[in-house]
């Protein structure tokens, strides 16, 4: 009796089950693709990592080639040049966050002190733009612009009685270009989260201070900053957590043999290992250094999210 | 009647702003100019602001000379960006539905999947080895499906249909409608917004893509305009190296061609610009609020 009860209850349970995945068909219908995508361009390419710990061939596939443990990770690690491009990975992503990161704010908060909308509509508008250009079209602009012989920045040093100068084939000004360029980019986009922020910001503060007596110096750094503190914080944060990420595209725009020593970083030494080596592609040691920047990358990303729920209780995920 | 003090700082502030935002555009305003100038005001260091001399010969013969394929570059990318862009909407807005019904089981653990591998990049080999065994190199599908679901995209359209009440739906369902005409009918109109948003940040990245052609598409006819810029003017070769020549009185340098060139691969941006600023500030918005 007991026995049959039990039967009947799962019964019920399983029919339900199906019942209930019967009438939601259509939602795991319309689930398909997107897991579909998922699956084969997410998820699928995290198990061909497992090529960094073989002596990958492509004709062999992955089944079929040999497992040399860590041999490609040694090998990284003991390479001198494995420094110079943690080195420069390092640099590049440090200055872009050091010069990078205060200004979207400083325009912010200049922005906010314009009384006149027409000029504050202009200068959003037009700050904002660049970050629509793609890396090719920047590049190509820059390398227009910089040009030893017709650029308008040579023409101007030879007005000034100067020396012209070949920017893209010195290393020493590698970084400044691509830092310069990257603020250029986006420093508009970036304000944006800033001058939300702004908007927020109760209007009585502002009134309160003004019958205190207030000057425009005392309300921006007295209650827009520190409005804004959380903001800054968790962004900065965020920025640390990507530290060894530098935009790739720019770089294999920007570099050249002749610059190597400041422009190469990791992840262009890697896609030159695999796709632009003269001789047999290297799959096995650029997906090596691939997966060490990725795991060093995730374990950043997520400490500091940890950091940034803990200080200022916002978090990405 | 008292003397009204000059207000220093607007004044600083206003043009110290109008400058920044004048930097922002001037290269832009440059390159225009000597797309539209004769060559021979470019080449002597005349051309700042406006054209000198101004015709539209470099854009005539930028267009028709089919071995710069700069024509078969703007259709591959007009193709590109509106296929890719149209798959994409529609990717992303099904699968954000599915994940935002609450009646779909395990839409929790399907959300941290994604998630996490918008954390963990297996990095550039390991997806060239899967999209090589998926057959597309030098295929015109690398651009449209890999980047057709962004998890941060996906991300925005979740939270965005998660506002909406359910009792739309709850009443609908009583009304007889089907699953389908619920999402069709009901929620389909309600996100043009978002799906407006998200297109347009689709859009500009499969415009504006660089790597994925570079290292997927070996077949010149398939380039995108991007990588035709990148041919001409950052890696000249050989064989792409312009002559000098002088059309209907006009002399067209190599400067004239790269302005042209440049400016074409910006020019539907000045289309989409006024919307896509707009758009994109709601998303950023859509994006920055979660929790």
């Amino acid at each position: 009796m007991e026995l049959k009860q039990t039967q009947q209850v799962t019964y019920t349970a399983r029919s339900r089950l199906l019942k209930h995945l019967w009438n939601t068909k259509l939602l795991y219908v319309l689930l398909l693709p997107g897991l579909a995508h998922l699956v084969l361009f997410k998820l699928a390419p995290l198990f061909g990592l497992v090529i960094a710990f073989q002596d990958y061939n492509t004709f062999l596939g992955i089944s079929g080639s040999e497992w040399v443990g860590l041999d490609n990770f040694i090998t990284f690690a003991k390479d001198p040049y494995f420094l110079v491009l943690l080195k420069n990975t390092l640099l590049l992503a440090g200055y872009s966050l050091l010069f990078g990161f205060p200004i979207p704010i400083l325009f912010a908060l200049f922005l906010n002190e314009v009384r006149n909308a027409l000029v504050k509509r202009f200068t959003q508008s037009l700050s904002f733009f660049p970050y629509f250009i793609s890396s090719a079209v920047m590049v190509s602009i820059l390398y227009t612009l910089l040009s030893p012989q017709t650029g308008l920045v040579n023409r101007l040093l030879d007005v000034l009685g100067l020396q012209s100068i070949f920017f893209m084939a010195e290393p020493g000004w590698f970084r400044s270009l691509y830092v310069g360029m990257g603020i250029w980019h986006s420093f508009g986009y970036g304000s944006i989260i800033y001058l939300a922020a702004i908007a927020g910001i109760d209007p009585h503060q502002y009134e309160a201070a003004d019958i205190d007596g207030a000057n425009r110096w005392h309300k921006m750094f007295y209650i827009t900053l520190p409005s804004l503190s959380t903001i800054i914080v968790t962004m900065f944060i965020l920025n640390i957590g990507n530290i060894l990420s530098v935009d790739l595209d720019k770089i294999l725009l920007m570099y050249n043999p002749s610059i190597y020593e400041t422009a190469d970083v990791i992840q262009s030494f890697v896609y030159r290992q695999a796709f632009a080596s003269q001789g047999f592609p290297n799959y096995s040691f650029g997906a090596a250094v691939g997966l060490f920047q990725s795991v060093v990358a995730m374990v950043l990303v997520v400490s500091a999210n940890s950091i940034s729920k803990k200080y200022s209780e916002t978090r990405l995920f | 009647m008292s003397r009204k003090k000059i207000e220093w700082f607007p004044i600083v502030n206003n043009t110290l702003l109008i400058l920044l935002a004048l930097i922002c555009i001037y290269p832009f305003l440059n390159i225009l100019s000597v797309s539209l100038s004769d060559g021979v005001p470019v080449i002597r260091g005349k051309v700042y602001l406006w054209p000198i001399d101004f015709n539209i010969e470099t854009y005539k013969y930028v267009l028709g000379n089919t071995r710069l394929g700069i024509t078969r570059g703007l259709f591959n990318s007009i193709f590109y960006t509106v296929t890719g862009t149209v798959v994409a909407i529609l990717l992303t807005f099904v699968t954000a539905y599915a994940l935002s019904r609450k009646r779909l089981k395990g839409r929790y653990f399907i959300m941290l999947l994604f998630l996490f591998s918008m954390i963990f990049d297996a990095g550039l080999i390991p997806s060239y080895i899967v999209n090589n065994a998926l057959g597309l190199v030098n295929s015109r599908w690398i651009m449209i499906l890999p980047g057709a679901l962004s998890t941060f995209l996906l991300i925005i359209a979740r939270s965005f249909l998660d506002t909406i009440p359910s009792e739309l739906e709850e009443s609908a369902f009583i009304d007889g409608a089907n699953e389908w005409q619920i999402m069709t009918r009901v929620y389909l109109p309600l996100s043009t917004p978002v799906l407006a948003t998200i297109g347009v940040f689709y859009a500009v990245s499969i415009w504006n893509s660089f790597m994925t052609p570079l290292i997927y598409l070996q077949d010149q006819a398939l380039h995108p305009l991007q990588l035709i810029l990148y041919r001409l003017i950052i890696k000249p070769d050989g064989g792409t190296s312009f002559e000098n020549l002088t059309v209907n009185g006009h002399q067209i340098l190599p400067d004239n061609i790269e302005a042209a060139t440049i400016f074409l691969a910006i020019f539907p941006i000045l289309f989409v610009y006024p919307f896509a600023q707009k758009y994109f500030t709601k998303g950023m918005m859509l994006g920055s609020i979660k929790g």
